[in-house]
């Protein structure tokens, strides 16, 4: 199956970034191909539990929805250990089905699965 | 003879606010010399690229270099609910169920596609860029 692999390294509803990026991933996965979505810095927001009805709230589409979507799918969403930890987050406190892996780890499964690789 | 390749870029940033476009645009002219296919998608604000009657004074002129892009061979899709969003066409259905891609405001020769397409384009490349979007 072709392996995509999408970096998301800005954090949600700032900027349009995250949610391109997860768009992305859907039309990807939903063909039947294999994404990992990376989330590193700032992008590391897009994964975290429990946002409040952004639609609702400030006219903007749900990324935690589409994080649900990508999972449900079959999709990988990684977030960085370190990326998490020193914004205070910890596992528990993002969506469920989301990995953390080490930032080297992270890196080498990037390396070795990322046939191909956007950064957004 | 290099062997021939299919290189697929996503440009996700506009001209002139930084250097992407111009970068995305020298690259994707190299490949084609180099006898390439190259594909080109205008995702997010990389639509603005699309423009007709670009004319910077000083800057590079991404318009003049799409233009250029197409003659040349490359395929240029542009993100189709990006550019209803940001009204460079409407995208309605017409009545013969085909949806409506008329624009006085955009440049010949750009193809719209919905992220469907651009996910075909990945599937086909040999190698992936990315410009603008980090």
């Amino acid at each position: 199956m072709p392996k995509l692999v999408i970096e998301i390294i800005h954090g949600p509803y700032g900027r349009e970034n995250a949610y391109a990026g997860l768009f992305i991933a859907m039309g990807w996965v939903a063909v039947g191909n294999e994404v990992i979505v990376a989330l590193h810095g700032d992008g590391v927001y897009a994964a975290r539990k429990g946002q409040k009805d952004p639609m609702k709230e400030i006219s903007l589409p749900s990324v935690e929805k589409q994080v649900m979507d990508i999972l449900e799918e079959g999709g990988r969403v990684i977030a960085d250990r370190t990326c998490i930890e020193v914004r205070g987050l910890d596992k528990e406190m993002l969506i469920m089905g989301v990995e953390v892996l080490d930032g080297d780890d992270l890196v080498e499964l990037v390396f070795k699965e990322g046939e191909r690789v956007i950064t957004l | 003879m290099v062997e021939k390749k299919t290189l697929t870029i996503m440009l996700a940033s506009a001209p002139l606010g930084s250097q992407y476009a111009d970068h995305m645009c020298r690259v994707a002219l190299r490949a084609l010399e180099k006898g390439h296919e190259v594909e080109i998608f205008l995702y997010g604000d990389a639509v603005h690229a699309q423009m007709n009657h670009q004319s910077p004074k000083l800057f590079f002129p991404v318009g003049e270099k799409l233009k250029e892009l197409v003659v040349k061979g490359a395929k240029v899709y542009s993100c189709e609910i990006c550019s209803v969003a940001r009204g460079y066409i409407s995208g309605q259905l017409t009545p013969d169920g085909k949806k409506d891609y008329s624009s006085t405001k955009v440049l010949d020769g750009i193809q719209f596609t919905t992220i469907f397409g651009f996910v075909e384009s990945l599937a086909r490349a040999d190698k992936v860029l990315s410009f603008g979007g980090g």
